[in-house]
């Protein structure tokens, strides 16, 4: 095959071409160079060692189903074979999205937890429509990820390696993030991808990865055969309640040591259960996508912003910010049958499972006692006050947060502001 | 390849009556693959048993590294060009998000498993050797405290850490905390091949018991057939002693020089006497430094050793000169004022004292460089080029 | 053959010592008679140290900040050499353009030499009122400077006029301002802060646990007891207001 340069012409499937403007980096597989389309620049991955045919016409079935969701950068268009090899556009990964690895290196942070939980969310989405399309990914890893450290949006590369499941594209993932049962040999398939799913999400929250303790980095090289025992045969969560051989370790796996115990505790219960020896052997009993959406969810209502310091932090078991040590007033709630939302100044509420927040809690301007909920919606909504009267809240308005008064915020999602002690 | 190896005793530990906290080792191994560590065990009363946390250091390095020579086999590194990576902290100040390697990825498992061993064996230590009487009497109540309830046990051994490895296929140094580590290539000239972390400064220094210690290591590799004549690590009782790196370098010079003219035994007894004496007039810090060395190739560039050090006698001696040129001019507007301000007058009492100050290290230069051209002379047949050098700055100097 | 023959040059280390000298029209009298007459007579102190101290050689640098910002010399001299030429008052108080100015001498480009076998310098404020410029930013960038974190700060407020609150955040603890009221007091505070400063900053550090400026404010302050009119941070509670608000 032959590398391209600046001004080449790719002729591609549907009948056009693009032309090469310059190299933006190179894997294993192959090269991405920017190109441009019909006026528009586009990402072009160029493969050096071309594969079979059966990926070029699963590339091309791919292309012509459209992505599952918007958290994948899809393959657009397809090369005609050329010059000995092949390739296929997409859009360009835009300059505010890093690689997950250097989340994983502290060379890049999160600006909230709330980001945080939006990447995971998007995450989880993402995996669960690509199942739902009926693919697997089978090559999922921590170069697969592009993450905005400021809004937690998520975008999903290399999807070249998505494959109808059952079928083996013939690249294998890096063991870290596989599956037991496929370091050990097997077919990648939707089950194993949940198992990818919770490793990636146990290094998104903790930066460190569940089976490398103590155990694990005692070897001083990671060699094949290594990888076969510690990600497969032997793997080993790191917090396995009943065996503590391979907890993490202080100096290497400081992340994971300082949040495991900040964070809520169920998300520690989930991990938990989905690493534990009983699910590691049972593929079929790990949780699915819709399962962590959940718990998610679930994790981000009990995120509020304290009041007296501006950070956030989780609210379970005590009312004291896990930042500034002081009691958090969090008796003002919205309840949606059984979530209860803690509304505090600065905490934003999401009503829906689309990952984009719905209200604010704002202070009042005249009364820094009081709070207000503000709509960031794009939705109307119309509250009902304990004395029946209808109001509207424009998008963009602003409501009292008073005892008794329920909201509508669309048509599926109704509430009721309560107070707790 | 030969090492050399060797740690004393700093003046100021003589005087206040504390072991030497250095710790070095060198060795060759059978199969041509040779290694050079230096561990400098941090001061403080916090860290009371340093001097044993840095001989645990360096053993564990020894282990770990011979454990990945072995498996990372032949291909990972080979055919790499030079290459340096600074610590977590430095690449994100250089704006570097680019995707770790399978070199980076495998350089950090092996500073993760000399961490994780690390911990292991002075934990082990710290348990089987209770806190004695006389440690506690120069220790605060709440370090004492939280040794017997296990808390931080790292700290009380906390080390820096600097090796340098030799294959025949490749080599590679990694570091993390002060110290320096220099290499000569085959032209005489000096590098220091690892980047320097700035978290490391005057008395500070990070440590392989810091919490992110994994984050702090910086390394560099080299992969493409091309290794350096010597490598020498000091730790930094040396750099202190030196204060400018050609001066330290200078220092290399002289020790690699006197291997090829009096051999290596007697230059380790020079070496043995010397660094003591270093301290003493230098940074009186223990004093460690452990080196590789080729010995065929060193013979080869031996004149270029005295080259270069002739040629930054020349620098200076320059550098002196225009000095005085500067001194003088001044003198000279001075002088023809005939009603000199209070300021003129210091300023010329300053021109005046410059120039005597430069004339006498020009002078000092001077002869420095006369031996030393003897020495080249010795072994090189070209004295009259250099001899005409050496008569127009003699005539130079002459002059004041 | 010795390797330490004179063909290896162990240079001495050198210890810097700063003073910034707020020279502003409000100075004028006998404030910057008796800072000139001080910094004059202290600089043989520093020579005799300097000489006695086999660890390091002590220089001295000298900044005056008014409208503008101007060194004495354009280098550090050694304490032997440093001729004093008397400031004169006038004009504005631009600490930040004095913070600036110093930030980028405390560089290797600058006034010192590469941070192996330095020690860290020493650097005396003195003012009596407070900036007239834009100091925040000129502090901000002094404050990120390797060589001014590492440095012994001491400031020396003139009169109730100065603004304490800037000279803490200068020298980064309340109790490294300490307060003259009378000018025999200044000269005995310039005196006894450019002593102690040196002692201890041209010591070879013991590693200690305590640090040289904390080493020096001690020694200070007990001197401080004996000289009338001169003050250290009094100890009041200070948390209410301090501690919260950053």
């Amino acid at each position: 095959m032959a590398e391209l340069k600046k001004g080449d012409k790719v002729i591609l499937t549907t009948g056009g071409f693009a032309t090469i403007d310059k190299e933006l980096g190179r894997g294993g597989q192959g090269i991405v160079y920017q190109v441009d389309l019909n006026g528009e620049k586009k990402a072009l991955k160029w493969y050096i060692k071309t594969p079979d045919d059966r990926f070029y016409k699963n590339l091309e079935h791919n292309i012509l189903s459209g992505a599952p969701s918007t958290a994948f950068l899809w393959p657009e268009y397809l090369t005609t074979k050329q010059n000995g090899s092949y390739g296929y556009i997409m859009k360009l990964r835009p300059q505010n999205y890093f690689e997950f690895g250097n989340f994983l290196l502290a060379k890049k942070s999160f600006r909230s937890y709330s980001a945080m939980l939006a990447a995971a969310m998007k995450i989880c989405n993402g995996f669960m429509m690509l199942h739902r399309c009926g693919y697997s990914y089978q090559d999922l890893n921590d170069g697969n990820f592009f993450i905005d450290p400021e809004t937690g949006d998520v975008l999903i590369c290399d999807n070249d390696n998505v494959m109808p499941q059952g079928e083996k594209s013939g690249i294998m993932g890096k063991a870290r993030y596989m599956a037991p049962e496929i370091v050990a040999g097997g077919v990648p398939d939707k089950y194993s991808d949940r198992f990818s799913l919770s490793v990636i999400l146990f290094m998104l929250f903790y930066a460190n990865h569940p089976f490398e303790g103590a155990k694990v980095v005692a070897c001083p090289c990671m060699t094949e055969a290594y990888e076969k025992r510690f990600y497969g045969s032997e793997a080993l969560f790191i917090y396995d309640p009943t065996d503590k051989s391979n907890l993490p370790v202080r100096g290497i796996h400081q992340n994971v040591i300082r949040r495991w115990p900040a964070f809520p505790a169920k998300l520690r219960e989930a991990f938990i259960q989905e690493f534990s020896q009983e699910k590691l052997k049972n593929p079929n009993t790990r949780m699915i996508e819709s399962q962590w959406e959940k718990l998610i969810a679930c994790i981000r209502d009990t995120l509020v912003r304290c009041p007296h310091c501006g950070e956030e932090t989780f609210i379970e078991t005590s009312e004291t910010c896990m930042d500034c040590g002081k009691k958090i007033d969090v008796s003002k709630r919205i309840k949606f049958g059984s979530r209860s939302i803690m509304l505090t100044k600065g905490t934003k509420v999401y009503v829906d499972s689309d990952n984009v927040p719905d209200a604010e809690v704002v202070e009042h301007p005249n009364d820094p006692t009081k709070i207000l909920l503000k709509n960031v919606s794009k939705e109307r909504w119309t509250a009902e006050t304990p004395s029946g009267k209808i109001k509207i809240v424009e998008p963009g308005g602003l409501m009292p947060v008073n005892p008794g008064i329920k909201i509508a915020f669309s048509a599926a999602h109704k509430g009721e502001i309560k107070e707790e002690n | 390849m030969r090492a050399i190896s060797f740690s004393c005793q700093g003046e100021s530990h003589i005087a206040s009556g504390k072991v030497c906290q250095d710790y070095s080792y060198s060795h060759v191994y059978e199969n041509g693959n040779a290694i050079a560590i230096v561990c400098d065990g941090h001061g403080g009363k916090r860290y009371f048993r340093s001097d044993v946390g840095a001989k645990i250091a360096a053993k564990v390095a020894e282990v770990k590294v011979n454990g990945f020579i072995d498996q990372i086999g032949e291909s990972l590194i080979k055919g790499t060009p030079f290459t340096q990576r600074g610590t977590i902290s430095e690449q994100i100040a250089k704006g570097d998000f680019s995707k770790s390697n399978k070199i980076d990825s495998a350089f950090r498992w092996l500073f993760g498993s000399i961490i994780s061993e690390w911990n292991s064996l002075v934990t082990a230590h710290a348990e089987c050797n209770p806190i004695t009487e006389t440690e506690k009497t120069s220790l605060e109540e709440r370090w004492v405290t939280d040794f017997e309830g296990k808390v931080n046990f790292e700290k009380v051994y906390g080390c820096t850490l600097m090796v340098y490895v030799y294959t025949p296929e490749y080599w590679f140094a990694f570091q993390i905390g002060d110290g320096k580590c220099f290499a000569c290539n085959d032209k005489g000239n000096w590098t220091e091949p690892i980047p320097w972390d700035d978290n490391c400064f005057l008395n500070k220094t990070t440590s392989i018991s810091d919490s992110g210690a994994i984050d702090e290591f910086r390394y560099c590799y080299e992969g493409d057939g091309v290794h350096p004549i010597a490598v020498i690590l000091g730790s930094d009782g040396i750099d202190d002693s030196f204060g400018l790196p050609e001066n330290q370098a200078n220092f290399y010079v002289q020790i690699l020089k006197s291997i090829v003219t009096s051999g290596e035994e007697a230059t380790i007894k020079e070496i043995e006497s010397d660094l003591p004496q270093l301290s003493k007039i230098g940074s009186q810090d223990d004093m460690s430094l452990s080196m590789i060395y080729d010995e065929e190739k060193l013979k080869e560039i031996y004149l270029k050793l005295i080259e270069w050090q002739i040629s930054n006698v020349k620098r200076d001696i320059a550098n002196e000169y225009c000095k005085i040129g500067k001194a003088n001019k001044i003198q000279q507007s001075l002088e023809s004022i005939e009603r000199p301000t209070r300021q003129n007058l210091i300023d010329l009492q300053y021109a005046n004292a410059d120039e005597k100050k430069a004339i006498e290290i020009g002078g000092k230069l001077m002869v420095r460089l006369e031996v030393l051209m003897k020495e080249l002379n010795k072994f090189d047949r070209g004295f009259p080029l250099f001899g005409f050098i050496i008569l127009k700055f003699m005539v130079i100097f002459l002059l004041y | 053959m010795s390797l330490l023959d004179e063909q290896v040059s162990v240079p001495r280390r050198t210890m810097t010592l700063f003073f910034l000298i707020d020279t502003s029209g409000s100075m004028e009298g006998s404030k910057i008679g008796a800072v000139n007459d001080a910094v004059e007579n202290v600089l043989p102190m520093l020579d005799e140290i300097s000489a006695e101290n086999p660890d390091a050689e002590i220089k001295v640098a000298a900044l005056e900040f008014s409208s503008g910002v101007h060194w004495l010399y354009s280098e550090p001299k050694l304490a032997s050499d440093f001729v004093w030429q008397d400031v004169k008052a006038g004009g504005l108080t631009s600490l930040g353009a004095a913070c600036a100015e110093l930030s980028s001498k405390l560089s290797r480009s600058g006034y010192m030499q590469s941070a192996s076998g330095a020690f860290a310098p020493a650097i005396i404020l003195l003012s009596d009122g407070g900036p007239t410029d834009d100091y925040e930013s000129g502090l901000a960038k002094l404050k990120a400077n390797n060589w001014f974190k590492a440095a012994i700060k001491i400031a020396i407020a003139i009169g109730d006029d100065a603004d304490k609150d800037v000279l803490k955040q200068f020298a980064g603890n309340s109790e490294a301002v300490f307060t003259v009221h009378n000018i025999d007091a200044l000269k005995q505070i310039i005196r006894v802060v450019a002593v102690t400063s040196s002692q201890i900053g041209s010591k070879s550090s013991t590693a200690g646990d305590t640090t040289k400026q904390e080493q020096v404010i001690e020694e200070v302050k007990d001197a401080v007891e004996n000289i009338k009119g001169a003050e250290a941070a009094t100890s009041v509670d200070t948390s209410s207001y301090d501690d919260d608000w950053d």
